[in-house]
């Protein structure tokens, strides 16, 4: 919970003047052209006739269908598979997408590492998660992977939000995200063990190097693990039904799981885990955040450990403490609500019907889930993630005609998922993430109030719990984390943000310019590589320009599966036919109108809400 | 050319600048109204993961010091000079009654606020934490006493000091002060500027009229890029650009979705209200009083600017909040805590200088709050979830250079030790609001409104304003 460096906002303050001083053209095809103000756009000529659409059943049964499923299940869905997917099965797709290899985080830190040079300080490397982030999720093949990473990102919260070691050593976050992409379709159970060895979870919520009460200074355990791994990542604080609503005791009271005795009963369970090899100056020993933690016995409590309704005898060794522990906690029966609860906020909607949230967890307990093709998925244990996932997307809840007219279903799109959406719809090349200086940190209201890895605390960009005071959605008690992120400052914040993008803001800073900032942190620039980043792809935009309806019914498609309201679309389709264009020859008229239709319909409240 | 946002605004007509989301009735509870006279504000100032009240207010005669350096010797080894007790800031409390003969100290971090200690402008109140009713140490062991839910829990402990109740929490008592305010006729114009926020901010600014605007420590954002990204014919490009506006505002978003709707809602009155933030600041007098570059102090300064044009934001009442993350130091307390603790007592020293210069100093009353306080046992090199805590209250209003509450020994096991020296709170939360409430003007019936557990205390124990 502290501020960024002052080196990253130093960056910052760069390009905010660089994005001042851009131009007003914007580039349209995506080309090497030199940022002299002439930039030639692609001559306007009608996109080629899309095929006849396909017909069939299920989720891809038609674009609009599959668009709106891979909105749910990936970074973005792109024209080229929306195109390719509908008529297809899309319980072959689920399957298939869970066979992919992953994309993996640590291989691009070591990329990024070898090319640094000694007087970059090591500051291209501390960046380098968010680079393999951003890399992964608009550019990944994996993407059913990748998204299910995220969301559990912000279930097992680790942040570089305070700098310092997880900044320095940015090994540790980097596996950490290895982690969570490797065990994305495992079980929760082992994810929990890896997660509960890894150095960065150690460092982040303290119980690296924490060692047993000492009665004759008065030290305690640190029991800081203890209590999140219970609140925030396996059962909450109060008792919950199978469909995730809170049990009432005889008061009328939601009935609490534990109290402090608990807590420092499990705290004494992690205690005697430490970094495998040195820990002081810990960027020179990198290597040791790539594996896990080791057990230092003699630290390790022998106490009895009493919690929740389990007891560990005393004298049992480290690992077997954490294993007994873990099984007790796993075996809970509030872990299948929680979690299930939460997967579903990320990935379809922020206020479940009990019934939805209780057919997930069923999954969850049962480890099992038959694809709506039949195939089987799960090994039958609890807490199988793939099974849980496919509950998510599959449930009638999720998939069936009501939902997209329903006028509570859905959820607001997070601000990192609405940049992705935008990378890969206009298919903007993220394969050199690092030359994107505004991605560096994305954590202000001025930018998106959200950046990956890197929540303020381990209670996340926003609280599953989160009913937002003095609006609609409150008044009514829904439960809508991502409100927690809009106020008058993050709004201005998204949309000049967004605008930066839209116009093309990246190819308009002046090479030079952007080649000497990147070189000063280390950076070894590809001309050509640099003037594509970023850089959208807006050739079909462009040949509809003249026409503003049609380009409004276009990027409907594209980007709402045709879901923006006749309002919407008629309101945003005046304002840009306000947009002066001198005739079919007015490349700036024309670029100006495409990025202000790329920003009204992703500002739209029909957009921002994915139903 | 580049367009004056104030062209734009103008362009857009007055009509838009009318906010619905505060549409209250003021008028309707007239009869036992609230004193909204004169200018006032409060400021609260919340440490975000829980302050550690025994390094902060720490013992100080030599016995009471000999046993917590005795406590605290894994930390205390750590710390060089700065915990010895030569180095500490001896208070000289106008009564004894809280400390009966022991003393206290504040660290060496703190000399402005040990200055406006002395000075009469600043008060420690200590042990205040969420109650719903008094609680000694047998009924808490027993399990017998009636205990605030989810105590411990960051979140849950912060939504509480707010609101009185755990996460979920729709209304907090400053949005509910400000309420009272509002229904009383105070800042009638203008109702948006009521309750402002610096940083992200739980339910502690909201009421059932009152919502609070979040500012930037810059001014208000505004649309900038897409001007930047337009040229054009001035007459076209104003219209155009103004279209555009009018559009990211959403005012003419017509659908039933709940969310989209809470959206275009937020989109609406976040963008008017930023255009009247930003036309009423750039006519104020800008602040002279430097303030520190750190996180804590530019947003006190933001407030204060904020306060400096309170006239063209025409507001009589008003209530802030800022606040700092950090004290969550259950590992490296010794390298973090000095740091935030010097940050606390900068950022308020500059503060209140900058009231002094406005003429504000009896106007304008800050206050500190946290999560809860922390153990006084040691996990190794940092300290754990507590309960109460000691707090700051400044201003020139404060019956300040004294101690108000209890501050209980270094010890483990006395009469307010609910488990290695996690406090139990002798003072409520809403005792404390109560105090702070009835200076900013509020009637005792409509602090009870705010407080729903106010009547479950002796009202007159913390006389600190």
């Amino acid at each position: 919970m502290q501020q960024p460096t002052p080196r990253s906002l130093f960056y910052l303050t760069i390009l905010s003047v660089a994005s001042v001083l851009a131009l007003s053209a914007c580039s349209g095809s995506g080309g090497s052209e030199p940022s002299n103000g002439a930039v030639a756009a692609p001559p306007p000529s009608p996109p080629p006739p899309l095929p006849p659409p396909p017909t069939g059943t299920g989720a891809f049964k038609d674009a609009a269908g599959t668009s709106r499923f891979l909105t749910q299940a990936t970074f973005g869905p792109t024209a080229e598979d929306v195109a390719a997917l509908t008529g297809t099965s899309a319980s072959a797709w689920f399957l298939a997408e869970t066979q992919k290899t992953p994309s993996l985080n640590v291989p691009l830190l070591q990329a990024i590492r070898s090319q640094q040079s000694e007087e970059s300080g090591g500051f291209l490397a501390g960046q380098s998660t968010t680079f393999s982030f951003w890399r992964n999720a608009i550019e990944g093949d994996d993407q059913l992977r990748q998204r299910m990473a995220f969301a559990l990102s912000q279930l097992l919260v680790v942040s570089n939000f305070g700098g310092e070691v997880l900044t320095d050593v940015p090994e540790a976050v980097a596996y950490y995200q290895d982690v969570l992409t490797r065990n994305a379709f495992g079980n929760y159970r082992d994810l929990l063990e890896e997660v509960t060895y890894s150095p960065a979870m150690g460092h982040f919520l303290t119980y690296m190097g924490n060692q047993k009460a000492d009665p004759a200074t008065g030290r305690m355990p640190d029991e800081n693990y203890a209590r999140e791994i219970l609140q925030l990542f396996t059962i909450g604080v109060v008792e919950l039904s199978p469909n995730g609503e809170h049990v009432l005791g005889a008061d009328g009271q939601p009935i609490e799981l534990y109290d402090n005795m608990d807590i420092t009963g499990l705290a004494k369970v992690f205690t005697g885990l430490n970094i495998n090899g040195a820990f002081e100056e810990p960027q020179d020993f990198p290597q040791n955040w790539l594996v896990p933690m080791v057990i230092v016995e003699e630290q390790h409590s022998g106490e009895p450990k009493h919690f929740l309704n389990c007891s560990i005898a005393a004298g049992t060794p480290a690992a077997q403490s954490l294993d007994e522990a873990l099984d007790c906690i796993m075996a809970h029966p509030n872990v299948a609500p929680f979690i299930s609860r939460q997967l579903i906020q990320r990935f379809t909607t922020s206020d479940p019907d009990p019934d939805y949230v209780q057919r997930v967890a069923a999954t969850f307990d049962s480890g099992r889930f038959s694809l709506p093709d039949g195939t089987s998925l799960g090994d039958g244990r609890k807490g199988d993630l793939k099974a849980t996932l496919a509950a998510v997307l599959f449930d009638e809840d999720a998939r069936g005609e009501t939902a997209l007219s329903d006028p509570q279903f859905g959820k607001i799109r997070e601000p990192i998922l609405r940049f992705t959406h935008w990378a890969r719809a206009f298919d903007a090349d993220a394969s050199f993430p690092e030359y994107g200086l505004e991605l560096y940190d994305l954590s202000d209201p001025s930018s998106l109030s959200q950046h990956p890895y890197r929540a303020r605390s381990v209670f996340n960009f926003y609280r599953p719990g989160h009913i937002a005071p003095g609006t609609g959605s409150g008044a009514i008690g829904m439960t809508v984390p991502e409100l927690q992120l809009v106020n008058a400052s993050s709004t201005p914040g998204y949309m000049n943000f967004i605008s930066f993008w839209a116009f093309g803001g990246q190819s308009q800073i002046p090479y030079e310019e952007l080649a000497a900032e990147l070189e000063d942190i280390g950076l070894s620039v590809q001309r050509d590589r640099l003037e594509s980043a970023f850089v959208p792809d807006y050739t079909d935009e462009l040949a509809l320009a003249n026409n503003a309806g049609a380009l409004v019914d276009h990027l409907d498609t594209l980007l709402t599966y045709s879901s923006l309201s006749d309002d919407t679309k008629s309101a945003i389709t005046a304002t840009l036919e306000r947009a002066p264009i001198d005739g079919p020859a007015d490349t700036e008229g024309l670029n100006v109108r495409v990025g202000t239709a790329v920003l009204l319909v992703m500002s739209s409240p029909d957009y921002l809400v994915q139903r | 050319m580049r367009i004056s946002r104030r062209h734009v605004l103008k362009s857009i007509g007055a009509g838009a600048l009318a906010t619905t989301a505060m549409a209250g009735t003021p008028g309707m509870f007239t009869a036992h109204a609230a004193d909204t006279s004169g200018y006032k504000a409060l400021v609260c100032v919340f440490l975000f993961g829980g302050l550690d009240n025994h390094d902060v207010i720490i013992p100080y005669d030599p016995s009471s010091y000999g046993n917590f350096a005795t406590l605290r010797s894994s930390l205390i080894s750590q710390q060089g000079t700065n915990r010895a007790r030569e180095s500490l800031l001896p208070l000289t409390p106008a009564s004894d009654t809280v400390l009966q003969g022991r003393q206290m100290a504040l660290p060496p971090e703190m000399p402005q606020l040990k200055a406006l200690f002395d000075k009469g402008d600043a008060a420690i109140v200590g042990n205040v934490g969420p109650l719903i009713e008094p609680v000694s140490r047998t009924r808490f062991l027993s399990g017998a006493a009636k205990l605030p839910p989810r105590l411990f829990s960051h979140n849950d402990q912060q939504a509480t000091w707010q609101s009185s109740a755990p996460e979920g929490a729709q209304f907090g008592w400053g949005g509910l002060f400000a309420d009272a305010m509002l229904a009383s006729g105070a800042n009638t114009s203008q109702p948006q500027f009521t309750t402002i926020a610096t940083t992200e901010v739980g339910p502690f600014l909201t009421g059932r009229n009152a919502v609070p605007y979040r500012v930037s420590t810059s001014g208000a954002a505004q649309i900038d890029l897409l001007e930047d990204y337009y040229e054009g014919v001035a007459g076209e490009r104003t219209e155009y650009l103004t279209r555009v506006r009018n559009q990211l505002a959403a005012t003419s978003y017509r659908g039933d979705h709940i969310l989209e709707r809470d959206i275009a809602s937020a989109f609406s009155s976040g963008l008017d209200t930023n255009e009247a933030y930003d036309d009423a600041r750039a006519s104020g007098v800008p602040i002279t009083t430097a303030f520190p570059a750190t996180a804590l102090s530019q947003q006190l300064k933001a407030v204060a600017e904020t306060i400096n044009v309170r006239d063209r934001l025409f507001a009589t009442r008003q209530i802030f909040f800022v606040g700092i993350g950090g004290f969550d130091t259950h590992s490296g307390q010794v390298g973090s805590l000095p740091r935030l603790l010097a940050e606390i007592d900068a950022g308020i020293g500059a503060f209140n200088a900058a009231m002094a210069q406005m003429g504000l100093t009896n106007d304008v009353t800050l206050f500190t709050a946290s999560d809860f306080g922390r153990t006084l046992a040691v996990n190794g090199d940092g300290t754990d979830h507590g309960w109460g805590g000691h707090y700051f209250v400044v201003g020139g209003a404060v019956n300040g250079g004294d101690l108000y509450g209890t501050l209980p020994p270094p010890a483990f096991d006395h009469d307010a030790d609910s488990g290695g020296g996690r406090l139990i709170p002798s003072v409520s939360v809403e005792q404390y609001a109560a105090q702070l409430g009835r200076w900013f003007g509020m009637t005792d019936a409509e602090l009870s409104t705010a407080l729903p557990n106010l009547g479950n205390f002796d009202q007159g124990t913390v006389p600190f304003l």
